[in-house]
């Protein structure tokens, strides 16, 4: 109880993150080094899928905000999926759906990266 | 909770207990406080929120009041009062006054590329009261949050 995994993906140009359980000041590193090494490898399309997470602490959001200006300042953009009641409302609490995209499925979060007339 | 919808308990013993400083027992704090909340009425989002609140209180302790040593202890007090749970952590480590601390502007820390600076705002947010007091050496950091669901976060 209380560890948390990361586990990444890859589709296409767009990397997919998928922390499972929680995010706190023990865990966060594990976060922070899963994201620094996707763009250490120049992938700067993040989606972070929270369908797993269950908690979040002010930790891993500082976590997200640490990085969010380096990925747009690279063109970019780190987006978010499949947030269950807790972590959404921890989000809305700080006002970081004001800073993040925030989506209802990975898809949508996916497709988000297209272009407009992509219809993939 | 009484038969008019309104949680009425009298008051229950307080539960006391030391954890090391570390920031791996912070997921049993978690939980515990989960429990505590529940056993005073909160129901499951708002016990969720009072287990953060009292996480970052304990993260604070440890990272600064304690800079991280490991081998000291915080000291956590759950106090089931009629009208509201209050929630101690205490640490004896070097004076730490969260109130100096700038009021929290987003835009500016994310162009800062911050990664701090979130915990008590996010334990004000939450809390419907949240103190800090310095007493004979030790950091009292206060939470109170009150049973008849009025202010904090929804």
């Amino acid at each position: 109880m209380g560890e948390l995994t990361v586990e990444t993906r890859e589709s296409g140009d767009v990397t997919l993150v998928y922390p499972a359980g929680f995010i706190n000041a023990h865990t966060v590193r594990l976060f922070e080094t899963e994201i620094q090494r996707a763009l250490e490898q120049k992938r700067f399309k993040l989606v972070v899928n929270c369908a797993s997470l269950s908690y979040i602490a002010s930790a891993g959001l500082g976590a997200l905000m640490g990085v969010i200006e380096e990925i747009r300042q690279n063109g970019g953009d780190l987006r978010l999926t499949n947030l269950n009641e807790t972590v959404l409302n921890i989000f809305e609490i700080l006002g970081f759906h004001h800073l993040y995209l925030i989506f209802s499925t990975e898809m949508e979060a996916i497709r988000s990266f297209r272009p407009a007339a992509d219809p993939q | 909770m009484s038969g008019s919808g309104r949680p009425v308990r009298s008051r229950q013993p307080t539960l006391s207990l030391a954890v090391p400083s570390q920031t791996s027992y912070l997921a049993m704090i978690s939980e515990l406080t989960r429990h505590m909340a529940a056993l005073a009425g909160f129901d499951e989002a708002e016990a969720g929120r009072l287990a953060l609140a009292v996480d970052e209180a304990t993260t604070n302790a440890i990272k600064h009041a304690y800079a991280g040593a490991p081998d000291r202890l915080v000291q956590l007090r759950f106090d089931d009062r009629r009208d509201e749970l209050r929630v101690e952590i205490e640490d004896t480590g070097a004076t730490v006054d969260p109130r100096n601390m700038p009021s929290v502007d987003l835009d500016r820390y994310v162009k800062q590329r911050r990664t701090g600076g979130l915990g008590v705002h996010l334990m004000e947010k939450i809390m419907d009261s949240v103190t800090f007091r310095r007493v004979s050496g030790r950091n009292i950091c206060c939470l109170v949050k009150r049973k008849d669901g009025a202010g904090g976060a929804p």
